[in-house]
């Protein structure tokens, strides 16, 4: 009697970032460190290996004083969906330690089933993969504040953000009690969303038209799930790795710093995306 | 090369000479003999001695009645093990819930003693060893099963409801994990659905129900991230 | 029987199939890849049950309410508290990274006293009996030799009750000397009490502002309370309020805001005035709420004519008179000052000046305008009684010359603190108490205070972290850390309307240290006479309920108290405080062509608390590389001195010289050179010590002739290779 459990209809959870109100304060950063026991060590100016699975890069517009222009862009994993699910990692992981949901959209990482090749920070174009070089060692007394939802990593495997799926798990336990089987926008928000001071990231589920992202962002299936909103971009978008974390800004030069444009080509262009 | 001849035929000779010595005794029995000597001593280790090596023991800190306490409350296990607001699973009780009722030493046992004299009055909390405690890599939920497949407890945790001691907790002493989670069985062969906690155990269970997902890309089946953090 | 060879190797060969038909070689293959799987030293947090218990962050003084996420009784997260008044959810990076302060190894976890040479970190544990009673027989022996005025007291706040007990105290025992750390809110009581003529602070109704002139005031790098400006400035991006940023450097401010001005380093005043004769001149002004108009206008035309403003500040006259239509033209506009983070004093002319343009476009005490918020009077303990000792102690000058002579319209002076002690001061120190206040890092011209501390013979620290003071204290008294203690946080910091916040502890004290009003109580009770009558309290939480009277119900129940009609202490503004001369950076121009300033940034803790962690973790490679710290300055200005970026070069000023790194920075104006505060600590732990460099060790105070403050914006400076 083999019968596939009811299903909701598929999630497609993905964020928005408008980069207009983003200051570069990095609460994101922190609240995300601080919500999934993300180690530090003592040096973490060699950002090659300082774990950050939420960056605040800076861009420039490349100018001359006084024409100098500052955009801050957040930086958390990108979730790409790819094709189907084949988003770069997880197609490339031997070990099935990195794997794209179907059901939520979130590209999982099981620290666990990792044996650190590192294929994945290889094929990731954004730099949100981490490697643990070293174990995680908290200064004396300093392991109290870590929170049971997330497993600190081992020495030796790969990380990166997980749109705090912990979350997630948790506000559907919630929902079972209540005999619910979806969990509301509200009760499944991100760390870096939640504690951002500006309120520049919005997250939900891309896919339900009642929830903000999905407003903001107004993506269309037909052309590889880019955004109808003009002010909307995502990172390196023609790459086709279509991913779930979309930029938004009034500025020109910040959505042409989202790819590599050639000089005649304008921003909002979508190359059909290879199948 | 030929080093390695001289010698292999050093041996063989003397090899036959011993050869020589034991024909009358027959020489195939005694091989067979030794091949079921070393056959059943390794199985002995295996099976016997090797259990007792790799798990080891400790005791809770004080006995506990589960029967006892399900004939004295009211609503069977989850009068102590029940589901938060939050939907999160209590799992051993604290000791403010066992004050509740435990203020005062209630009858007169020597386990009851120490848990007054020890905890109560000292108000620290009973370091109880958790049989079914899984690695830090598993999330489980608990609600999920209970309330949304409404299982009874007795499917993953057994009669323990019905035990008047607390057992010794057995850990393992290459992981560090309980016993119960491989099982008693040092082979892994169950009886009951209880006897083990594995992953297979966890697939087993769901392929039997029928619960299939197949919201994983890679496998195609339930993914990881369902049951691991 | 003999075991020959063939033998022996049956019996392997049995013991083989013997073993393989066993679990012995599965099972432990399964084991060890668990074990390996799972390093039995990665920590494994303990579950249990979640609870969230709110309070109010007072790392800053921003006042935010915060709501800590615990497992059992350990807390594991802070979140911003929904609903709050002032942060509504919204967090900033430093609140949190608060459990790394609460829980981490920079703690001082005991009362101590010193035992090696001061600095040299050798200490014995010692009894919180034991300590205050070295405290308090300290203490009597000076006052019974009639040298009560010889202890001074240095303090981050003076409002809210803890601080309240501390000056109590100072006054009970009869001395003057309560001193209250440097920042904005200096020069902003003494321009409300200039330009209003009463006491209070400036309040400011960001939210309802229409255009927002800021003159170097850090909007979004952690000025007034930071995260209500995070939300204001998302809040204006949706209105589409234009925010001008007057600052030689392309700040995070500056880089938000819809227009950036650069300007010449502390030239911000002259900018002010400037715009000020615009509007003068055109008649676009509203005087209706201004008195003295008639002088002040012609003194204003005749000295701030625009091509001379232009000038001074290197702001192009079209660009001065457009900012001046601008702000005429908006309904509710607001100019708003204090640099970066505010942190230091500023002079009055800056501040007077920029209120000023608030005054002439008619927007005081209005929706969207600057208020005169009186300041919170909820502590209203009858005055202590004080009695011979005490009142011939209360007589004798402050050792920071504050509230006398040429300083008589300023509170406290720390930055004259050093100089008071290293022998202008009219008495030597014998005692000093340092209470949530880190001058050994913080003050200006460190050279020089670290001298002046090594000359006060006996110095307390209530400290709970091992800072650059503590290091130099003789006595350690450590306060609880806010997510210990119950203490109320009166919010000031440009909110325009009145909130105290109510800190409660979160968890129980992790260490054994002491509430520092319980401390204040204590060592008063302990000293007897009229110092114990003036704390009629048995402890420090009765008095707080009894202090808040009726507020003490909501502040429980709710976690703040808020009063949005503010009643203003005065609604005219009689200009004037703007005629002293500009604050001149020190040095000499030929020595020293270049300007260096420090700036704030939001991921480096500016005030009393070291950086945690996790915000050092943040802090980009170009601002600290291993222990280097940068300087940023523009590639023109790199180049004429032969540097690159990533190059050692060593940064002199008057006051001091360091081995920098350089960063280029388009956004720089050349000559200028920046450098972040808040950096270079000698104390704390590896996370932090000895990384980047302290501008104070370059920036020395420069007092602002109206009031004696510390108005220094930069310093001259030097760049050459290394």
């Amino acid at each position: 009697m083999k019968h596939e459990q009811q299903h909701n209809p598929p999630m497609k959870y993905g964020m928005a970032i408008d980069l207009d109100k983003c200051t570069g304060c990095g609460a994101c950063m922190v609240a995300c460190m601080s919500e999934n026991n993300i180690p530090f060590r003592e040096d973490e100016s060699d950002k090659l290996v300082s774990i950050s699975w939420m960056s605040v890069f800076k861009l420039t517009n490349g100018k001359a004083f006084p024409d100098t222009e500052i955009c801050y862009l957040p930086r958390p994993c990108q979730h790409c969906e790819g094709h189907g699910g084949h988003s770069p990692c997880v197609s490339v992981c031997p070990a099935t330690a990195t794997d794209y949901s179907a059901e939520t959209g979130i590209v999982s990482q099981i620290y666990t089933r990792c044996f650190g090749c590192r294929y994945c920070m290889g094929a990731c174009p954004y730099h949100a993969r981490y490697f643990n070089w070293w174990d995680p060692v908290w200064p004396e007394g300093m392991e109290k504040y870590l929170s049971p939802n997330v497993s600190p990593r081992m020495r030796g495997v790969v990380e990166k953000c997980s749109f705090c799926f912990h979350r997630y798990q948790l506000a559907k336990n919630k929902a079972y009690l209540n005999d619910e089987r979806t969990v509301p926008e509200a009760a499944y928000q991100t760390a870096c969303t939640q504690a951002c001071p500006a309120g520049a990231i919005v997250f939900g589920d891309l896919n339900n038209p009642a929830h903000q992202v999905h407003q903001i962002v107004k993506p269309d299936p037909r052309k590889g799930n880019k955004s109808r909103n003009p002010r909307a971009f995502r990172l390196l978008e023609r790459l086709g790795t279509n991913p779930k974390v979309y930029y938004l800004s009034s500025r020109e030069w910040v959505r042409r710093a989202g790819d590599n444009y050639l000089a005649h080509e304008k921003t909002g262009q979508v190359s059909n995306v290879h199948h | 090369m030929s080093t390695l001849d001289d010698k292999a035929k050093g041996v063989m000779d003397d090899d036959a000479a011993h050869a020589e010595g034991g024909e009358d005794t027959g020489a195939g029995g005694f091989i067979i003999l030794f091949f079921i000597i070393g056959f059943a001593a390794s199985m002995v280790l295996g099976w016997v001695v090797f259990p007792q090596f790799l798990y080891s023991q400790k005791q809770q800190p004080f006995s506990f009645n589960h029967a006892l306490h399900v004939g004295e409350v009211g609503d069977g296990c989850e009068s102590c093990h029940f589901f938060r607001e939050d939907g999160s699973f209590s799992g051993i009780p604290k000791l403010a819930q066992c004050t509740e009722c435990h203020e005062e030493p209630m009858g007169e046992t020597e386990d009851e003693a120490i848990f007054v004299e020890q905890y109560v009055t000292r108000d620290r909390e009973v370091p109880w060893l958790s049989y079914s405690r899984q690695p830090d890599c598993v999330f489980f939920s608990h609600v999920a099963h209970v309330v949304g497949a409404k299982m009874d407890c007795v499917t993953c945790h057994g009669h323990i409801g019905e035990s008047e001691s607390s057992r010794p907790y057995e850990y393992n002493r290459v992981t560090g994990y309980s016993r119960d989670i491989w099982g008693k069985n040092i082979a892994g062969f169950k009886r009951n659905s209880w006897d083990r906690m594995k992953m297979d155990d966890c697939a087993q269970c769901h392929k039997e129900a029928g619960i299939i997902h197949t919201s994983s890309v890679q496998t195609e089946r339930d993914a990881c991230f369902v049951c691991h953090k | 029987m003999k075991v020959d060879r063939r033998s022996f190797l049956s019996f392997v060969i049995g013991g083989a199939a013997g073993t393989a038909l066993s679990p012995l070689p599965w099972k432990l293959i399964d084991d060890s890849s668990i074990w390996s799987q799972m390093w039995p030293w990665t920590p494994v947090p303990p579950d249990g049950e979640v609870v969230y218990e709110d309070s109010t962050c007072s790392l800053c003084p921003g006042g935010c309410g915060i709501s800590v996420r615990k497992v059992d009784n350990r807390a594991v997260k802070i979140e911003g508290k929904k609903g709050h008044p002032v942060n509504d959810g919204g967090i900033c990076i430093l609140g949190l990274s608060g459990l790394q302060l609460l829980y981490g190894p920079t703690r001082i976890k005991t009362p101590m006293k010193r035992i090696g040479e001061r600095g040299e970190g050798k200490w014995r544990k010692i009894s919180w009996d034991e300590a205050t009673a070295i405290l308090t027989e300290k203490l009597t022996d000076i006052r019974n030799r009639g040298e009560a005025h010889t202890v001074a007291a240095i303090a981050e706040s003076d409002s809210g009750t803890v601080p309240a007990l501390l000056q109590r105290f100072m006054t009970a025992y009869g001395s003057p000397n309560f001193i209250r750390t440097s920042s904005q809110v200096d020069a902003d009581e003494l321009a409300v009490k200039t330009l209003f003529g009463a006491t209070g602070r400036a309040g400011f109704d960001l939210e309802n502002a229409d255009y927002v002139l800021s003159f170097g005031a850090g909007l979004v790098d952690g000025w007034g309370s930071p995260v209500r400006m995070f939300r204001a400035g998302s809040l204006w991006k949706e209105k589409n309020v234009a925010v001008v940023q007057v600052e030689p450097r392309l700040s995070n401010s500056a880089a938000k805001a819809t227009r950036w001005v650069p300007i010449n380093p502390g030239t911000e005043a002259d900018l002010a005035l400037g715009i000020a004769a615009v509007l003068v001149s055109q008649n676009m002004v509203d005087t209706g709420g201004v008195s003295g108009f008639g002088s002040w206008k012609s003194d204003l035309l005749s000295n701030y004519p625009t091509q001379k403003v232009s000038q001074t500040t290197g702001v192009a006259a079209d660009v001065i008179v457009d900012l001046a239509k601008g702000f005429a033209k908006a309904d509710r506009p607001l100019a708003l000052c204090g640099r970066g983070k505010g942190l230091v004093a500023g002079s009055l002319r800056e501040t007077a000046a920029v209120y000023a343009l608030n005054a002439l476009a008619g927007n005081i005490n209005r929706t969207g305008g600057m208020w005169a918020v009186p300041e919170s009077d909820y502590i209203q303990w009858p005055k202590a009684a004080t009695d011979k000792l005490a009142s011939a102690g209360l007589r004798q000058p402050r050792i920071d010359g504050a509230g006398a002579g040429r300083y008589a319209d300023s509170r406290y002076l720390p930055n004259r603190l050093a100089d008071g002690v290293n022998g202008e001061g009219p008495y030597p120190l014998q005692v000093l108490l340092v209470a949530g206040a880190n001058p050994c890092h913080d003050l200006p011209d460190s050279k020089n205070v670290r001298a002046a501390f090594a000359r006060i013979p006996f110095i307390v620290s209530f400290s709970s972290f091992n800072d650059e003071t503590s290091a130099m204290a003789d006595l350690l008294l450590p306060d609880h850390v806010y997510l210990e203690r119950y203490e109320d946080v009166p919010v000031g910091a440009g909110l325009a309307r009145q909130v105290i916040g109510l800190s409660r502890p979160v968890v129980s004290a992790q260490f054994n240290t002491r509430h520092l009003g319980e401390t204040v109580i204590a060592a008063a009770r302990a000293m007897g006479g009229s110092i114990a009558d003036a704390f009629p309290w048995p402890d420090y939480e009765t008095c707080l309920e009894e202090t808040l009277g009726e507020k003490w119900d909501t502040l429980m129940e709710t976690g703040v108290w808020v009063e949005n009609d503010i009643d203003p202490v005065a609604d005219t503004v009689r200009l004037a405080g703007m005629d002293a001369p500009a604050i001149q950076a020190e040095g000499d121009v030929d020595r020293f062509p270049l300007l260096l300033v420090p700036y704030d940034s939001i991921r480096i803790s500016g005030g009393t608390i070291g950086d945690p962690p996790f915000m050092i973790k943040t802090v980009a490679d170009t601002v600290i590389k291993g222990k280097d710290g940068f300087v940023e300055v523009n590639p023109q200005t790199a180049s004429a001195a032969g540097l690159t970026e990533g190059d050692m070069a060593t940064l002199s000023t008057p006051r001091g010289e360091v081995r920098v790194r350089i960063h280029l920075f388009e956004g720089i104006k050349p000559g200028v050179a920046a450098m972040a505060r808040g950096l270079g600590h000698t104390a704390y732990d590896g996370y932090l010590a000895e990384k980047g460099v302290n501008v104070n060790e370059l920036i020395g105070p420069v007092e602002d002739p109206s009031s004696g403050h510390d108005a220094a914006w930069g310093i001259r400076a030097k760049l050459a290779k290394a």
